[in-house]
């Protein structure tokens, strides 16, 4: 939706949240009732929760599993969860099929033997995203990193969680670095995308890659540069190399 | 003469709450501004002072018209009789015993009927809080308006016959905000969860100097070498004050603290004043616990004594959203709360505060965060980051934007 050769519009989300009329009282009623979700609400209760928690280091705990393991008190099937959600949301279909796996595979009494009180029943939510335009275009790929290393949490989240797991397949941002000629920006968004790691630390990995990946290409460029030009890229890697510390330091003061 | 013009206190809002949560939530809420070029919202209660909702929209229709959404407010009229039946609606809604006579019925819409006249409700987007105004959909509403009901109460425990007065009015809205999922009742018309918020730059919250909080806790006589332990709450019973005791006393055996209970003066409250000797009682002569009434504009001192504690408790019974979570939280507070109402999505358990199911539960947290100042620090980093990004006032505006958004273009569609 938002590929353009031309530019690309970075977008942030809204997700409104509204119930979704179901409740679960015990590990039967959560199967019955993630066998009927909604994407939206499936999204909502596993894929958003990252959202929740965008400068946590650690990936933000799903809220399934986070209600079995707290109310149900059955440690080993929330951890079963959690590796589901973990290891195979890359679409609504796999995701449902995941969590019925692990939720069948308990034996009937089990399932229906711990149910909880009335107050503290797992209630289904569903979120309706409302996406919204930054008014941030990138017009190469450079200013594409360069817009996404000052983009909010929300951008990150939209391009490379929710876009994705809504319409499987590459992200329309990798999609759109590769239609501009960033074969190697293009791999490091998909992959990173389908990581299932926190927002943070996706962050800081795709562009710490790109930055990588920039290095070795000046290094090999440098190598065919005559003295003058390694003197000048050397002396500009240095003044880069200082300012990046100074606004560690001021980003350090902020917090 | 409804109008209420709304308080200019100092500097934009809008630089003040960048600083607090950074650039990017703030260019959101631009870009959904940008979305309500050429709409205006009218938001009406019950009234311009006092009370949560007021100074949320004191700080909401200020922050609006800055991102240019052009946004008035309006108090709804009453006279001592209409206040009486509403005051009824209130705390049936809240589950406490009542009814309201047919005559108490037409007299609220009678009350809403002539209001509707009398307002100024020409925004083409139209958010009335609570029940009192609730009415004025019915009486006023016009072709291509948007009405929405924010809900501030929880109505998990409102008496069917009440609610079964309002329901048919609700319905003539286009949705319903609510703060939490149990407080939702059945609706036929869509209901969005909106948490309520906290604001960084009130008297409550905003950061103060050593200096500050040393000129606002040395008249209290605290004692000031040991950890404190406070929680701050009206002295109710669903606040369990005497649990927290309990908790203080077991923890006490193991850890040297002072425990702090401050809430508001009990003079016009006679169950309040009644629980508050019960804790009087229970105290006695100990000297390591202080029980402080505060009254109702001390701000700034209970800023203060959140900063100045160790950990902060909320060990109540049953609670609304209780936001006296997040205030801990933002000021980098270790948390030990009971997991009712809002709570739980305030403190996520070890990582932004502690949840607690019973008295013994509490005092073993208490006593591990007072030994340990590095899970303390841990937990108060973690809780402020949570609060910044889902609990300050720009994401409640956020929120109420994205609706009005999706309202006005599915109207458009």
């Amino acid at each position: 939706m938002a590929s353009d050769v031309k530019g690309f519009e970075l977008h942030s989300v809204v997700h409104l949240v509204r119930p979704a009329g179901a409740r679960a009282r015990n590990l039967e009623s959560l199967r019955l009732w993630i066998a009927e979700a909604t994407a939206a609400t499936l999204f909502y209760h596993t894929v958003q929760c990252p959202l929740r928690h965008p400068t946590s280091t650690e990936l933000a705990p799903d809220d399934l599993s986070t209600w079995v393991h707290g109310v149900v008190q059955d440690r080993q099937t929330a951890e079963r969860i959690s590796f589901a959600v973990q290891s195979r949301a890359g679409s609504p279909a796999d995701l449902r099929e995941a969590l019925l796996e692990v939720l069948q595979s308990i034996p009937d009494k089990d399932r229906f033997s711990r149910a909880v009180p009335p107050e503290s029943e797992f209630v289904f939510l569903t979120a309706e995203s409302v996406p919204v335009l930054t008014g941030v275009v990138a017009d190469g790929c450079d200013a594409l990193v360069e817009s996404l290393g000052a983009a909010e949490p929300g951008v990150w989240f939209f391009h490379l969680i929710e876009e994705p797991w809504y319409a499987p397949g590459p992200p329309t941002m990798a999609r759109w670095a590769r239609e501009n000629g960033d074969a190697a920006l293009a791999k490091v968004l998909e992959e990173e995308a389908r990581a299932g790691r926190g927002l943070a630390e996706m962050r800081r990995r795709v562009l710490k890659r790109w930055r990588q990946g920039r290095l070795r290409a000046r290094v090999a460029a440098a190598t065919r540069a005559s003295e003058d030009e390694r003197r000048e890229a050397a002396h500009e890697a240095v003044v880069g190399l200082v300012r990046r510390i100074t606004h560690a330091d001021e980003d350090e003061v902020r917090e | 003469m409804t109008l209420v013009a709304v308080r200019d206190d100092g500097p934009a809002l809008l630089d003040g709450y960048r600083a607090a949560v950074g650039e990017g939530p703030l260019r959101t809420l631009a870009a959904l501004a940008r979305r309500l070029r050429g709409h205006r919202v009218v938001m009406v209660n019950s009234t311009a002072t006092g009370g949560g909702v007021a100074e949320i929209l004191h700080r909401l229709v200020r922050l609006m018209n800055e991102l240019g959404v052009p946004t008035t407010w309006e108090v709804m009229p009453g006279d001592t009789r209409f206040y009486g039946i509403t005051k009824t609606i209130h705390n049936t809604l809240h589950g406490w015993p009542g009814a309201l006579s047919e005559e108490d019925r037409e007299y609220f819409h009678e009350v809403n009927r002539r209001a509707a006249t009398s307002l100024a409700l020409d925004g083409d987007l139209v958010l009335i809080h609570d029940p009192q105004p609730a009415a004025l959909v019915v009486h006023r509403r016009q072709p291509g308006q948007h009405w929405v009901w924010r809900c501030h109460i929880d109505l998990s425990r409102a008496q069917p016959d009440v609610w079964g007065f309002l329901s048919p009015i609700v319905s003539g809205y286009d949705a319903a905000v609510f703060s939490h999922v149990s407080f939702v009742p059945p609706l036929d018309l869509p209901a969005y969860l909106v948490p309520p918020s906290i604001d960084p730059l009130a008297d409550k919250n905003r950061e103060l100097t050593p200096e500050e909080q040393e000129a606002l806790l040395s008249p209290l006589d605290l004692p000031v070498r040991k950890a404190w332990v406070t929680q701050i709450s009206r002295f109710d019973r669903i606040k369990d004050p005497l649990g927290v005791l309990e908790a203080f006393i077991l923890a006490r055996k193991r850890e040297d603290a002072h425990l702090i209970l401050a809430g508001g003066s009990a003079d016009d409250d006679p169950e309040g004043a009644e629980v508050l000797a019960e804790v009087q009682e229970r105290v006695g002569k100990r000297t390591d616990v202080s029980l402080l009434l505060l009254p109702p504009d001390a701000h700034l001192t209970i800023n203060a004594l959140q900063r100045r504690s160790s950990v902060v408790l909320q060990k109540s019974l049953r609670e609304g959203f209780a936001l006296t979570v997040s205030e801990a939280l933002w000021k980098r507070r270790a948390v030990v709360a009971s997991a009712v109402g809002g709570i739980p999505l305030q403190i996520l358990h070890e990582r932004t505060g502690l949840l607690v199911g019973s008295v013994q539960g509490c005092a073993y947290q208490v006593t591990r965060l007072l030994r340990s100042p590095d899970l303390r620090k841990r937990l108060g980093v973690e809780g402020r980051q949570h609060v910044r990004h889902n609990f300050l006032h720009p994401r409640e505006a956020r929120d109420y934007l994205a609706i009005f958004a999706r309202l006005v273009e599915a109207a458009g569609a």
